[in-house]
Parts: structure tokens; C-alpha cells; sequence
């Protein structure tokens, strides 16, 4: 990291000030305007620090902050920023229970590839070890969540300590970094150097030779001999496209040689779903125009995306036709790590996609009985749900909604059947405007990623499509939109418990509904908007109120609750079942499948190590 | 597969916590670590035997080489190398026994390193099959106590 280039001198260099006063500049140099955070014991010092450097500024010079009802809370909303603008988001917390309270987001931060940077008060150095008040080991906890962790032992390397961790969070493959502050550092006295980073000669080096790679001739030449030699390829776009800021570079070159496209649920916006070429997401909930479309692929095409288990469950069988696959990926440990690849290239996924339209833009490729084949796939298989019944159907509450948003607004979610639900029936124009817990699964994300999203970008519409189990897990930062003005719309999906988990229990646990039902629970979550201050919170029960309610939910300029009573026995389809492959893949009632030969079996709970 | 990696890392604070906490997490069997600095005191050399087949090596050097710490890893095992382990072995030796013992010693190359009325400490160098053969020879004689420092190893240099 010690490529300091010839910069202007920092005005503050020299000066002396306290450690926590330069924690808040270095955030100020790294251009952030917003901090997530609770305050306590170990971190007053850097409170104050924010208090001083806030006091006569005008406010748009200011470091915000905003304070959730719980850590969980900030790390999420630090998440979320993080997830809708690309930029590092920031939490500040205090040591002990502040600082393990974030352990679910660093972790899924992690899982998602997402930069964010924590800092935590720590006790003071003499104290660490003697378990004094409010002491956790967070060096060891964070050790086994974050992407890094730093424990400032020395206070002259404070400053650079701070830097480096917003580099570290930001290069190749992006993660959290975490900074266990101890309160005498934040204390100590000392000058300010207004430059420098620490210097990490493996991580240092291989940073340099990453961002200095570029895709050859010969390599370049290579992929497109095979997409040449392929009738019938295909995109599989995973949530790194997103990351490199690559979905630019991505359509160009899935329109340039008519290339159909699925994302994974981390890739959702990486390409615009309104597209023909659009097969939208693939996988164990993915549509099954999708998965039909991978099964009968030649060439798969996987960029910035990781085989996962909720994608290739079955990983031998994944894309068996696929004579071909090529890996586009930052990280080298995901090259090869579920299938064998044919064509692989360790890098940015969106500069390497520029750089192979660049080679081989000249390229004559001709897909277009393939194309007919996709366009007849997405017609014949498209989603569907049941259209009869009084009860609402939560897909056709997000078909209203996206009539309303057409793919302009970013949505966030918990975590079960309302976030496959928004994933499958929204469209997705844009990058950044999906934001959910896709590797870990965190329910609870939904609302504080919504607010952090929020914060990030002010003048969109920012919607959190929830359940009823996901929002409880954080209902107490219903408060913060409101004592903050932060106008994120809250649409709740409720059927009375766990949807997701009961699907599972009606599909392969005969019905017993161990723990998810939650029609004895006496919420009234109306009355919880309420007495958190939302002028605007109502309940829609009826389905000729649907489409009018909506509508004033997204428009209203207020932060605003909207609970759904839909119907608590849909469920989400099609389902590729854990650990099946695709041939296996059922669609349900209401979407037609196509002709197959596979049996399927039920999952056999017993016999299956898969989750 | 037994492979022998040597993971170069930054001498500095909570590293070796870091590299066991990732076998740990992703379910790498370590056999033997060790650790020490090299001639660089900002370096330390951690030599680890795992078991695994090449595509977890693969894995293992990949997500080795993702810890900001991590200098360098080279998997020694796919190049010609040297590896080497101490053993001490107390053992229950008094009187006449003792030549005998001193004598198998003397065959691996082992010193005596401490000796009392009722006991004798060996100290011995080598690969895991000469400590085994060792270790199996002298057991005989009652083993009070076993210490073992974990391999360590170089590559050969090559002309």
C-alpha cells in the first residue's frame, strides 16, 4: 500500500491533535459524510471528536450521525450505504456488547463481498486482558468474520492504521475491516501527519500486480475461438459486476454479440432484467426460463459469480451440456473452487469484460437461433402465481408496486420468502438498487439497509420489501427513520411466520411446523409505526385498496409503513431442492414446466447433508 | 495428500491467530505447525503440514495468500525439499540399561540431554520416519515424557 503518489500537503499536517480527532479527519479525507454508530464507554473520545469537528461547520461539511436503536443497526445501515452508493460505509461503536453486536453485519458483509469499516472502542491497553468492564476479545471474534482486523497497539501508527483500513476494504475483492480501538489511543496526544499508510509487503505487492494485470492477446483470443466454436452461451452474472462498477461494460458486451444473461441474487442489476436478453436470476428460487436456459447452454460464461450452493447445488450437474466454462473472478480462490474451468482469467470482472470486447470487437458471432430459443423459454416458462381467491397473493402486491417504481427504486429486504418474491416479480434497471443479505441470509437486514441506502442517496425512492419474522429482528430502527426524517418506504408482507421455513416444512417435513407460526403473536405493527411517529402506516387487507394504497406509500415524502395481509400458504416458486440438480426442479401450480424425464423425488430429510 | 507449506507473514501481532483461525473455519486438518522468525526479524516463517488433495492445496494457498499479513506461501511439497523435526523423549532408564539406550541413540544421531538416577532425556533431529523408527525403538525402555517441535522445512537450493 506505500504508493504514496506527489500530493498536496494535508492543511492539518503537523498539527497536534488527539487520536480520535485524527480517526474523524482521516473519515473526512476519505469523503465520508455519514457515520452509523451508538455511543458508549470506550468510544466517547471519538464522539467528541466528531461533536468538535462538526461545531461550525456549515452542514454540508459536517460528518453525519446517525444513531440506530441497536448496533446490529448501524452495521447494517453502514451496509446498505455501502451497497447503494459503492462507497465504504462506516459504523462506530462502543467496545463489549457495541462491538459483538456487529458481528452478524461484519460477517455479512463478508458473505456479500460488501467494504465497510468498523471501529470499536476498545479498553484501555493496560486494561486489555484483565477483563475489565465492557472488555470482549474483538481482534479474535472479528478475526473469524472480517477481512481484516487491526488492533491499534501503537499510537503512532493510529492515523495510517485508519487509512489502510479503507484501502484494505476496498481493494479486490471488497470486505469489512475492523479497527478495536483502545481508549487511550483515542486519548493520546500526538501530530498529525495527513499522509501515510501502513506497508504489507505480500498484500502490497499482490494489490500492485492485481491492479496492473491485463487480459492478453493470446487469452482474449482464446475466449473468443471458443465463443466462436458455441452456439449457445450464456452470461452468468454474479454480484462482482456489480462491485468493479462493471454493469456498463457488462450489457455492451451482452448486446454486442446478443449473449442471453442470468444474474445470481447478488447479480440482480448487474444487467437490466427489461431486457430480451434478460433471463433474470437463476438458481434454487431463480426462474425457470433461467435455469432451462443453463441447462441447455454450450458455453457458460460465469462473471464475478461463485457456483454457490444456492446456484449449483449439484455442482456436477450444473450446465452438463456446457462444453465450455469460462471463470471471470478478483479472487483466485474462486477460480475452480466448484467446477472445472476451461477458460479462466483472475481479475476485475467489469475491466476485464471492457477489455474483451476491446480484443475482440471485431468478432462475428451469430446466436439468433438460440436468442428465439431464450425468448421462447421466457414465454412458455414465465413466473407465475395463483390469480384466484380473495386472499392478496404477495406477487401481485411487487407487480403493482413495480408498475408504480419501474425499476427506478432501490429495494431492500429481510430475508425468506418476501425477498425471493421481490427478486423474481421486480425490475431491475439499474447497479445498486438490490440490496439483500444474499450469502449469509441475515434476516433483520432489510430496514437498516434501507436507511443507510437512504442516507447514501437522498433523492431516490428507497422501498424495504419485509416479512413479518425479518423486521422483528430489528423493529426498533423503525425509530430512526423517523427521528432522522429518513423516508425509506416499508412494505410488510405479512402471512403470520416464518413463510420460507414453513414452505420447507410443508414440502419436507410433513407439515410440522416446528417454531414458524406466529398467528398467536398479538403485534400490531400499525400501532408500532405509529408510536415510532409515521404519519404514514397502513394496513392493507383487501385487494381493492391495493393499488391506491400503493401508490401513496411510494409517493408519500415521509418515511411510510405499509403491512399487506397476504396469503400465508403461497409459496415461492419454482425450487431447485437443496443439493438436487436442475433437471429436478419444480415449478409449482401455476408456471408450466417443460417436459422432462427426471423423477423427482422428494428431499429425503434424512439422507441429504444439504441445507 | 501430506503437503508441507511454508507461509511467509508479516511478524507482527495476532498472525498466527489469523492463519489457524482460517484452517480452522474451512476445515483444514493442520498435522504440524511451527513457527519462527527468519533471518528478517519482520518475518516469520510458519511451516504447516496439512492433508488434503490438490484442489484443497489450492484452496489453502489461495485463501492463505488473501490474509493481509501473508507475505508469501510456496507449497514445498511440490518441489524438492528438506524438513526436519526435534523430538525429546524421557524415558525410564537406570543402571546397566543405560549403554544400551545410549547405544540406539547413537545409531540416530540422538544427544542425552539430561540424565538423572531414575531417567534419561534424549534430544533427536530428523524426518518423520527416522523420529518414528526412534521413537519405536526406544519405547521400550518406558516413555515418562514426549516433546515434539512440529516440522519445519526449506527447499533445496537448486544449482
Amino acid at each position: 500500500m506505500a504508493t504514496a503518489k506527489a500530493q498536496k500537503k494535508h492543511p492539518l499536517a503537523g498539527k497536534t491533535m488527539t487520536g480520535a480527532d485524527m480517526v474523524v479527519q482521516v473519515l473526512a479525507d476519505e469523503g465520508v459524510d455519514c457515520i452509523f454508530g451508538y455511543s458508549g464507554g470506550a468510544i466517547l473520545p471519538t464522539y467528541d471528536a466528531v461533536f468538535n469537528f462538526n461545531h461550525g461547520k456549515k452542514e454540508k461539511d459536517q460528518v453525519r450521525l446517525i444513531v440506530p436503536a441497536n448496533e446490529q443497526g448501524a452495521g447494517f445501515m453502514a451496509a446498505g450505504y455501502s451497497r447503494a452508493s459503492g462507497k465504504v460505509g462506516v459504523a462506530l461503536v462502543t467496545s463489549g456488547p457495541g462491538a459483538t453486536n456487529t458481528v452478524t453485519p461484519v460477517r455479512d458483509c463478508m458473505a456479500d463481498s460488501i467494504p465497510m469499516v468498523l471501529i470499536c472502542g476498545q479498553v484501555p491497553r493496560p486494561a486489555i486482558g484483565s477483563d475489565a468492564f465492557q472488555e470482549a476479545p474483538i481482534f479474535n471474534i472479528m478475526s473469524a468474520c472480517a477481512k481484516h482486523v487491526f488492533l491499534v497497539k501503537d499510537e503512532t501508527e493510529l492515523e495510517a492504521t485508519v487509512r489502510s483500513a479503507f484501502e484494505i476494504a476496498r481493494s479486490g475483492r471488497p470486505g469489512p475491516v475492523v479497527i478495536d480501538l483502545p481508549k487511550d489511543v483515542q486519548q493520546w496526544r500526538g501530530e498529525f501527519q495527513g499522509e501515510g499508510l501502513l506497508a504489507y509487503r505480500g498484500f502490497d505487492k499482490r494489490k500492485a500486480e492485481s491492479d496492473a494485470i491485463r487480459l492478453s492477446k493470446d487469452k482474449a483470443d482464446e475466449f473468443f475461438r471458443i465463443l466462436r466454436h458455441s452456439e449457445r452461451p450464456l452470461l452468468y452474472v454474479g454480484g462482482g459486476v456489480i462491485n468493479s462498477n462493471g454493469a456498463p461494460h457488462l450489457s455492451e458486451f451482452a448486446e454486442h454479440y446478443g449473449i442471453p444473461v442470468v444474474t445470481t441474487l447478488m447479480g440482480i442489476g448487474g444487467f437490466d432484467t427489461t431486457s430480451d436478453l434478460s433471463l433474470h436470476m437463476l438458481g434454487m428460487h431463480g426462474t425457470a426460463f433461467a435455469n432451462y436456459a443453463v441447462e441447455d447452454c454450450d458455453f457458460l460464461i460465469a462473471v464475478g459469480s461463485r457456483f454457490d450452493d444456492r446456484v449449483a447445488g449439484k455442482a456436477h450437474e450444473f450446465a452438463p451440456l456446457a462444453k465450455n466454462i469460462a471463470h471471470i473472478d478478483i479472487d483466485a480462490a474462486e477460480i475452480g473452487k466448484v467446477k472445472a474451468i476451461t477458460w479462466a482469467h483472475t481479475g476485475d470482472a467489469g475491466r476485464t469484460v471492457k477489455e474483451l470486447l476491446q480484443h475482440g470487437k471485431h468478432v462475428k458471432t451469430n446466436f439468433s437461433a438460440w436468442q428465439k430459443h431464450i425468448l421462447a423459454l421466457k414465454k412458455n416458462h414465465a413466473l407465475n402465481y395463483k390469480k384466484t381467491g380473495d386472499l392478496i397473493q404477495p406477487q401481485e402486491v411487487i407487480e403493482v408496486l413495480n408498475s408504480i417504481t419501474k425499476g427506478d427504486a432501490i429495494i431492500s429486504t429481510g430475508v425468506g420468502q418476501h425477498q425471493m418474491w421481490a427478486a423474481q416479480y421486480f425490475d431491475f434497471v439499474h447497479p445498486r438498487s438490490w440490496l439483500t443479505s444474499g450469502s449469509m441470509g441475515t434476516m433483520g437486514f432489510g430496514l437498516p439497509a434501507a436507511i443507510g441506502a437512504q442516507v447514501a442517496c437522498p433523492g431516490r425512492i428507497v422501498i424495504d420489501v419485509d416479512g413479518d419474522g425479518s423486521i422483528r429482528m430489528n423493529l426498533g430502527e423503525l425509530e430512526t427513520c423517523t427521528t432522522y426524517n429518513i423516508p425509506v418506504k416499508i412494505l410488510l408482507l405479512n402471512n403470520l411466520g416464518d413463510g420460507m421455513v414453513r414452505q420447507w416444512q410443508t414440502l419436507m417435513y410433513d407439515e410440522r411446523y416446528a417454531g414458524t407460526d406466529k398467528s398467536l403473536h398479538k403485534k400490531d405493527f400499525i400501532k408500532c409505526a405509529e408510536s415510532d411517529g409515521f404519519e404514514f402506516a397502513k394496513r392493507v387487507a383487501d385487494r381493492k385498496d391495493l393499488k391506491k394504497v400503493l401508490k401513496d406509500f411510494v409517493t408519500c415524502k415521509c418515511p411510510a409503513f405499509l403491512e399487506v395481509m397476504i396469503d400465508p400458504y403461497a409459496q415461492v416458486w419454482p425450487m431447485v431442492g437443496p443439493g438436487k440438480g436442475y433437471k429436478e426442479m419444480e415449478v409449482g401450480q401455476y408456471i408450466t414446466p417443460r417436459a422432462s424425464s427426471a423423477p423427482k423425488a422428494k428431499v429425503d430429510i434424512g439422507n441429504t447433508s444439504m441445507f | 495428500m501430506i503437503h508441507t507449506i511454508s507461509v511467509l507473514v508479516e511478524n507482527q501481532f495476532g498472525v498466527l491467530a489469523r492463519v489457524s483461525g482460517l484452517f480452522s473455519a474451512r476445515g483444514y486438518n493442520i498435522e504440524s505447525l511451527c513457527v519462527g522468525t527468519t533471518d528478517d526479524p519482520t518475518v516469520s516463517r510458519m511451516t504447516v503440514v496439512v492433508l488434503g488433495d490438490d484442489r484443497v492445496l489450492a484452496q489453502i494457498v489461495n485463501q492463505l495468500k488473501k490474509l493481509v499479513e501473508v507475505i508469501d506461501v510456496i507449497d514445498l511439497t511440490k518441489e524438492s525439499f528438506v524438513e526436519r523435526e526435534l523430538i525429546m523423549i524421557k524415558l525410564e532408564v537406570k543402571g546397566a540399561r543405560r549403554t544400551e539406550l545410549l547405544e540406539i541413540a547413537q545409531i540416530f544421531r540422538a544427544k542425552v540431554c539430561d540424565v538423572s538416577a531414575n531417567s534419561v532425556t534424549v534430544e533427536a533431529t530428523g524426518s518423520e520416519g527416522k523420529l518414528k523408527a526412534f521413537i519405536d525403538m526406544v519405547r521400550p525402555f518406558g516413555i515418562i515424557e514426549l516433546a515434539r517441535s512440529g516440522r519445519i522445512a526449506v527447499a533445496r537450493a537448486t544449482q
